[in-house]
């Protein structure tokens, strides 16, 4: 690749975790690098360890063997430079849109005035203009997701990490977030790392998808994606590449079914 | 929103201290009168633990709770009540109407009585001669009923003084208790004429019923039981010292095995609730209730709360007089009731005799006696 | 504009009807309080009936007891300590005052602590098995020799309000959702941030439950709390005394005062959990 600096650097990741006193090996030897600016999808049947791999390298879970740099540092601990985004969009219930965006800065004790700059251009930039006091309970879905992905650029993270954020959004909306996802990486040149089940949403936004492996996680195969933005959902190409996806990850599914299914 | 909470946290703090020293100096304005003794109410078995600790200065209680204290080297006795007024009246016998208008009821009540006097005469002669193995018994059941050690027991024996007569200084003072009643505002005249006295003076000649111990006097003693299956609901109070005449009418074991109250034919059991905590609570829990045939208790509680709310338990007899006592700080420099001034008195409640005692005390020296703040 | 005035006129309409069912259940109280009192004198309508004049005592009629209440802002009885009712509730205000903001200033913190840490949990739990079920009352000998005369009702009333709050905190702080936690910890917040900026405002709702019923109990501890020693008297002093002397009207206007009290402490806390839910955004 173009020589562009390496931001998120896995290898041999591993994760081994207890439940029910089984000893369960969800990560097992995965590796990936991430360049800056670059959009990955990280893709795989449910239990693969896709979510495992994120919360990692946010720091909020401890690995087992193995090493998780951003920017060349061994990840530790949670921290301001990796903004994550969740599904269950996890705003604070009690805080209004303008003060939920301004939660990292009040931690940083970035003075008031500065804050309410930064909060007002990213209501605008995410298109949340007159909700500003508005609390979770009263948007939508979608406005929601906005307000979590707004709270997490508020720090200016290098690194955008997101966690299937649209999975519980409906069709329209979702399509809609997608799109406006684009429009704000492009503009802000952020490096994402996001998860999904979905392959019509890897396709339509990563430059790479990384499919994984069924329980333990691996890499199986890294996709890349070479089609230029805005990309059309019923293009040749589009279906091209989502069909080889699609294949790649059907096997996965199996060996995942044929998992369960299984004795052990 | 922690600004908020701030802000809410800071209102309620501001709350707090506004109205703690506004309330400071609303009360504390009364407190600067000179000549004033600040009293509160604690409950006599407390009172030694508390004179020791240094929370009060001093208190006034019935026996045995003042020989506790000077006995343990506590507290030394500033005043004992026969100084403050000799021959006070202190417990008394009373009767409620209902049993005593009840079948047999004179006649049980005149059993009672002797058995009452007889007590008395026995004890004033266990009491005359304290190397006699009379003594010795009378300071083991005290020992036994009071749960104090004999040290203690002797000493407070040697300041309370046992009797039944009621006579004429006896009927003045109990109308003296009733004045002050009313004057303090803890019952009023009205309440007088509601229960159907035209002065104290007539409530204490209907009150006080002499002729009961008078009949007592000729009662014999009688083989039978006369009351097998309805026994006396005695009500009396928690190890209150002055109450030892029951405790020795009851005992059988110093007697050969007969009780007194047996030897004048009566059965006679607790009643339910007895022993009491205080007078207020036998007079409301026991004789207003209907659980109390014959109760020992303080006459002003027998008095008050039957002005108050027409609970009746006719006095028909004296217990003790005299026995309580205002006790200092051992070594704490109070050598008469003027260095009391703007010290904390504990006393058993405000319709207690000893407080009434202490108000008696103070006025004759020109101090007054107000609730600590 | 005629859609508001319909929803206007029929919010006025539920407010009416709740306010007349509560006029409703006072009035049925006070019928049947004045129906009992009535019997136990054989008064009109039961001039027939024997009365009870010994019961008759305990249950005045509910008039003479508001008369009480107006008269007790006026005299001084001895037995009630020379103090006039104003000077009783200040007392007692003072009290509640004092102890709640101890109990909160103690209890919120412990419960978060409780609440989120298990070891913390571990620790504490015992002493609050042990502690919580024992009634204020029994504590009153033995705090009034520890904690003297002004401390020892307070922590009387302290026990009352401390243990609603605590559960209710501990139970609040055990609830967050983790996801709040990940999401402040991916934006930069340590552990004490945590705490103030997500675990406390989660609790908010709870610990007002915590309040709520603690102030309810406070009072309720206020009687045993002032029995003894209270100093510069108190409404509970108050109550105390009337019934030791069977001034059975003097002894319902404290509790109609504690009531009314009690209405006023639970109405505030009521007046800042609203305004905090709304607030918050959870109402």
């Amino acid at each position: 690749m173009d020589g562009k600096e390496v931001v998120i650097n896995i290898t041999h990741l591993s994760k081994v975790f207890i439940r029910d006193r089984r000893r369960i090996i969800a990560l097992d030897d995965f590796g990936l690098e991430v360049r800056e600016g670059e959009f990955v999808c990280l893709l795989g049947p449910s239990g693969c360890g896709k979510t495992t791999v994120l919360r990692i390298v946010a720091g909020l879970e401890a690995k087992s063997g193995g090493s998780a740099k951003v920017e060349g540092k061994e990840v530790r601990d949670a921290g301001p430079d990796r903004g994550m985004v969740f599904q269950e969009f996890a705003l604070f219930p009690w805080r209004t849109v303008r003060k939920n965006i301004e939660f990292g800065l009040e931690v940083k004790h970035v003075p008031e005035t500065d804050r309410a700059d930064v909060s007002k251009k990213l209501i605008e930039f995410v298109g949340l203009k007159g909700f500003e006091d508005a609390h979770p309970r009263e948007l939508s879905g979608g406005m929601k997701q906005r307000v979590a992905i707004a709270r997490a650029l508020a720090n200016d993270p290098k690194v955008l990490l997101m966690d299937e954020p649209f999975g519980s959004l409906d069709a329209q909306t979702r399509n809609l977030m997608q799109k406006e996802l684009l429009r704000i990486w492009s503009a802000r040149r952020k490096t994402v790392l996001f998860v999904t089940h979905s392959v019509e949403e890897a396709v339509y936004l990563a430059d790479r998808i990384v499919v994984m492996t069924a329980r333990p996680g691996k890499v199986r195969e890294i996709i890349d994606v070479p089609l230029s933005r805005p990309r059309d959902r019923t293009s040749r190409e589009f279906i091209t590449i989502r069909s080889k996806v699609l294949g790649e990850l059907e096997e996965e599914f199996e060996k995942a079914r044929a998992g369960e299914l299984s004795p052990e | 929103m922690e600004k908020k909470l701030i802000i809410i946290a800071v209102v309620i703090a501001a709350i707090v201290v506004v109205g703690g020293i506004s309330a400071a100096l609303l009360l504390g304005k009364e407190s600067k009168t000179t000549g004033t003794v600040k009293y509160i109410t604690i409950a006599p078995k407390d009172m030694k633990a508390a004179l020791a600790g240094g929370t009060i200065d001093a208190y006034i209680a019935w026996e045995p709770y003042v020989s506790d204290s000077v006995v343990g080297n506590v507290g030394d006795v500033l005043e004992w009540s026969d100084q403050i007024m000799p021959n006070h009246p202190c417990c008394v016998v009373a009767v409620s109407p209902d049993f005593l208008n009840g079948p047999n009821g004179v006649n049980l009540t005149e059993r009672f009585l002797k058995a009452h006097i007889e007590a008395n005469k026995w004890m004033a002669d266990a009491l005359a001669h304290p190397s006699g193995a009379n003594y010795t018994a009378l300071v083991n059941m005290a020992v036994q009923f009071t749960s104090r050690n004999a040290t203690v027991v002797k000493a407070a024996l040697e300041h309370v003084k046992y009797g039944y007569e009621m006579n004429q200084d006896f009927r003045n003072a109990l109308k003296q208790f009733t004045d002050m009643y009313i004057d303090a505002n803890m019952t009023t005249a009205a309440k007088l004429q509601d229960r159907g006295y035209s002065s104290t003076t007539d409530f204490i000649s209907k009150y006080v019923n002499g002729s009961l111990l008078d009949a007592a006097r000729s009662v014999t003693p009688s083989s039978t039981i006369l009351n097998p299956s309805n026994p006396i609901r005695l009500g009396y109070l928690l190890g209150d010292l002055h109450q030892l005449a029951q405790v020795v009418a009851q005992n059988t074991t110093a007697f050969g095995g007969t009780s007194m109250f047996q030897k004048y034919g009566l059965l006679v059991t607790n009643a339910t609730g007895a022993p009491f905590a205080s007078g207020g609570t036998e007079m409301s829990l026991g004789f207003a209730a209907g659980a109390v045939d014959i109760g020992y208790l303080g006459a002003p509680p027998a008095i008050l709360n039957h002005m108050n709310s027409g609970v009746k338990a006719l006095i028909i007899a004296q217990a003790n007089s005299e026995g309580s006592g205002l006790v200092v700080k051992a070594n704490s420099g109070i050598h008469n009731l003027e260095d009391l001034v703007n010290k904390t008195v504990a006393t058993p409640g405000e319709s207690s005799i000893q407080f009434l005692l202490l108000r008696i005390a103070l006025d004759r020296e020109g101090l007054d006696l107000k609730i600590k703040t | 504009m005629r859609s508001l005035t319909k929803s206007l006129s029929k919010v006025f309409i539920s407010n009416w009807l709740r306010l007349t069912l509560s006029a409703v259940s006072l009035t049925v109280f006070l019928t049947l309080w004045w129906l009992f009192s009535a019997y136990l004198r054989a008064d009109w309508p039961f001039q027939g009936v024997t009365p009870s004049p010994s019961t008759a005592d305990y249950i005045p009629y509910w008039w003479d007891v508001l008369r009480a209440v107006g008269r007790s802002f006026v005299t001084r009885p001895q037995n009630t300590g020379g103090l006039l009712m104003s000077e009783h509730i200040l007392a007692s205000l003072k009290r509640i005052s004092i102890a709640f903001v101890l109990a909160l200033l103690s209890a919120v913190p412990l419960g978060l602590l409780m609440g989120r840490s298990r070891n913390a949990e571990a620790l504490g739990r015992p002493l609050v098995e042990l502690f919580r079920p024992i009634p204020p009352l029994a504590w009153v000998p033995i705090f009034l020799v520890i904690f003297k005369f002004f401390w020892g009702p307070i922590a009387i009333v302290f026990l009352g309000i401390f243990f609603p709050i605590l559960l209710n905190v501990i139970l609040g702080a055990r609830s967050v959702d983790p996801v709040l936690i990940d999401a402040a910890r991916t934006l930069g917040a340590r552990r004490g941030t945590i705490f103030g900026k997500v675990v406390f405002p989660f609790t908010t709702p709870y610990l007002m439950t915590g309040i709520t019923v603690g102030l309810g109990i406070g009072w309720m501890c206020i009687v045993a709390a002032e029995m003894l020693g209270a100093v510069g008297g108190g409404v509970g002093y108050y109550i105390f005394a009337a019934n030791n002397t069977s001034q059975y009207e003097l002894m319902y206007a404290g509790m109609v005062v504690i009531g009314m009290l009690s209405v006023l402490t639970t109405g505030i806390a009521g007046l800042i959990e609203r305004w905090l839910y709304r607030w918050m955004g959870k109402k």
